[in-house]
């Protein structure tokens, strides 16, 4: 068992090493389709369970992905950059977006933030949707986007799927560092305080505003950044991409993956990408099976998955003592 | 208005009593002092520079802290991280310092660990550091509070009801512990309902009513004064 300083380094080593190691057991295009999806999805909710953290349910954390991948689409499409340049300049417009939103949003809390959230992915949406169709392309979306173009330097064509999956895992790699790094160190303390008691974090000296608006901004980035990898890997953009359903997914694979720790979404994100893929066969009731999973675990594990170990540990010491206590005889006399 | 007209000094390295009945502002006042509610009238100034206006934050930062009535904790959080999180003046908090792991960074995060266990072991708590703070006894937990307010490094310590709950014994061992810090150079703004507290250990005390300052000064002072008599007694109805 790892000390607990190592633990950190020793469960990203691991989450490297199983997605480096992933193409050696299978090159199928399907398979690949599928870890490039949930590396992309660990991004998304591991910047999302940030956030949550520290109190906000951020309905509008996919609509950043969103702003991402319109921004690299059309800086690809119509002024000619690259798309290194434009995967990095699609994070840096998520960022400012969420500063902007942020900073008006983030000043209340609870279900008034839940729904501005909310209703603001709707905004974005309805306006990819319905405006400026022929920037956007309207309801028919955006097609033909190419797809990265070879590596400035190195000439590396990333085309394939193998190419693409090593792509993405490169970049959920680069933000697990960042989201584990910070969930270690005092940010991450603090994070959490301001979901547990926020004025008395404020009164300690905690700048909970900004604390909240740095999650909210860093999240943000992290989706900018998975939203320009996945539309020049799909090569088509739609608005409904970026709707409620793709997000309450997002939602569900963190919280039953437990939002107390950063490990959290990471099993959330696997597991059920796993089981979605399974799910798939049901057609419609793929919906029905997954409510069922969030009920159960709220029901039976509400801190997630992840506590699930360290709570059935806790049980079986528990009942051990006791039974060792009524062997001795210790209890209450009739 | 809750509070109105009310000039009240606390003098540097002394513990001063704000008292009152019941609705008479106490909690207003404290939740003024620190920025947790907003200043209609008036300023609030501390070592000499205009402090109201600011965030909660910003004046814990200036050197106030304050505890809350009820016990107020991270509960999820063991005793040590409460107290780790209450140190965060003294740490290099944001994103970047996080991120880079500076030696700078390092080497706040070791004071503001060494401050934690150090003020676990002047207030008995250290046996139950790694406890988590919501299991604790009421009695801890009051510790824990005052372990928490000291742990920012603030020269003003705001305490609200810090005996409410206490056995006998307990409210002997606080009153001591007030009076070590006071010799220390803490200054202390206390309210408190146990007026044997209060008189036992301020140096001088606040009376309110109604959000009115009726009188000010020594214990000895308050105890005497009719205006206060009648606020926490009555007037005798002569017609009764």
């Amino acid at each position: 068992m790892p000390s607990a300083a190592a633990r950190p380094a020793v469960g990203f080593a691991l989450l490297a090493l199983a997605g480096l190691a992933l193409p050696l057991f299978t090159r199928d295009a399907y398979h690949l389709d599928v870890a490039t999806t949930m590396a992309m999805n660990l991004s998304l909710t591991m910047g999302l369970r940030l956030q949550m953290s520290t109190g906000q349910i951020n309905m509008a954390h996919i609509s950043f992905m969103g702003i991402g991948a319109y921004t690299s689409a059309l800086l690809v499409t119509r002024v000619g950059l690259s798309f290194w340049a434009t995967l990095w300049i699609a994070a840096g417009v998520a960022a400012a977006c969420a500063v902007l939103i942020g900073s008006l949003a983030l000043r209340v809390s609870g279900p008034y933030y839940f729904l501005i959230s909310f209703a603001f992915s709707e905004v974005v949406r309805l306006f990819f949707n319905n405006f400026f169709e022929d920037l956007f392309g309207g309801p028919s979306g955006l097609v033909g986007i190419p797809k990265p173009t070879p590596l400035p330097g190195l000439g590396l064509a990333v085309e394939g799927k193998l190419e693409l999956y090593y792509l993405m895992l490169v970049l959920f790699l680069l933000a697990a560092v960042v989201f584990i790094r910070l969930e270690y160190s005092r940010f991450g303390l603090v994070a959490s305080t301001i979901r547990q008691a926020d004025l008395l974090a404020e009164t300690l000296g905690v700048n909970v505003f900004r604390h909240k608006l740095a999650t909210f901004v860093l999240g943000s980035l992290v989706a900018g950044l998975a939203g320009a990898f996945f539309v020049h890997s799909h090569q088509v953009l739609h608005s409904s991409d970026f709707g409620l359903e793709p997000m309450v997914l997002l939602v569900v694979f963190t919280v039953i993956g437990g939002t107390g720790s950063v490990w959290g979404p990471v099993v959330g994100t696997i597991l059920l990408g796993v089981a979605v893929e399974f799910l798939r066969q049901l057609g419609h009731y793929e919906t029905l099976v997954l409510g069922g999973v969030l009920m159960l675990t709220m029901l039976f594990a509400p801190e997630g998955l992840i506590a699930l170990p360290g709570k059935v540990a806790r049980r079986v010491r528990h009942r051990r003592t006791r039974k060792a206590a009524t062997a001795v005889g210790v209890g209450l006399a009739p | 208005m809750a509070v109105s007209d009310l000039s009240m000094s606390v003098i540097k390295g002394t513990i001063h009593g704000l008292i009152g009945p019941n609705g008479a502002g106490k909690s207003t006042v404290f939740n003024l002092i620190p920025g947790v509610l907003p200043l209609t009238q008036g300023e609030i100034r501390f070592k000499g520079e205009r402090i109201s206006g600011l965030r909660p934050s910003e004046v814990c930062r200036r050197g106030i802290a304050r505890t809350f009535q009820a016990t107020t904790l991270f509960r999820e959080y063991t005793v040590f991280q409460n107290v780790l999180v209450a140190a965060h003046r003294l740490a290099a908090p944001g994103l970047g310092s996080a991120l880079v792991w500076s030696r700078t960074y390092r080497g706040r995060e070791q004071a503001a660990r060494e401050r934690a266990r150090t003020l676990l072991a002047a207030l008995n708590l250290a046996a139950v550091a790694d406890e988590v703070a919501g299991s604790l006894p009421h009695r801890d937990q009051k510790a824990l509070v005052l372990a928490m307010a000291l742990a920012t490094g603030a020269e003003l310590v705001i305490l609200d009801e810090p005996m409410a709950g206490l056995a006998a014994q307990e409210k002997d061992a606080t009153t001591e512990a007030l009076r070590g810090l006071r010799r220390e150079g803490l200054t202390i703004l206390l309210v408190e309902h146990d007026m044997r507290a209060v008189m036992g250990v301020c140096d001088t005390i606040t009376v309110l009513d109604h959000g009115v300052r009726i009188a000010e000064g020594t214990p000895r002072e308050i105890q005497e004064n009719p205006a206060v008599i009648e606020a926490y007694l009555g007037v005798e109805d002569p017609g009764a």
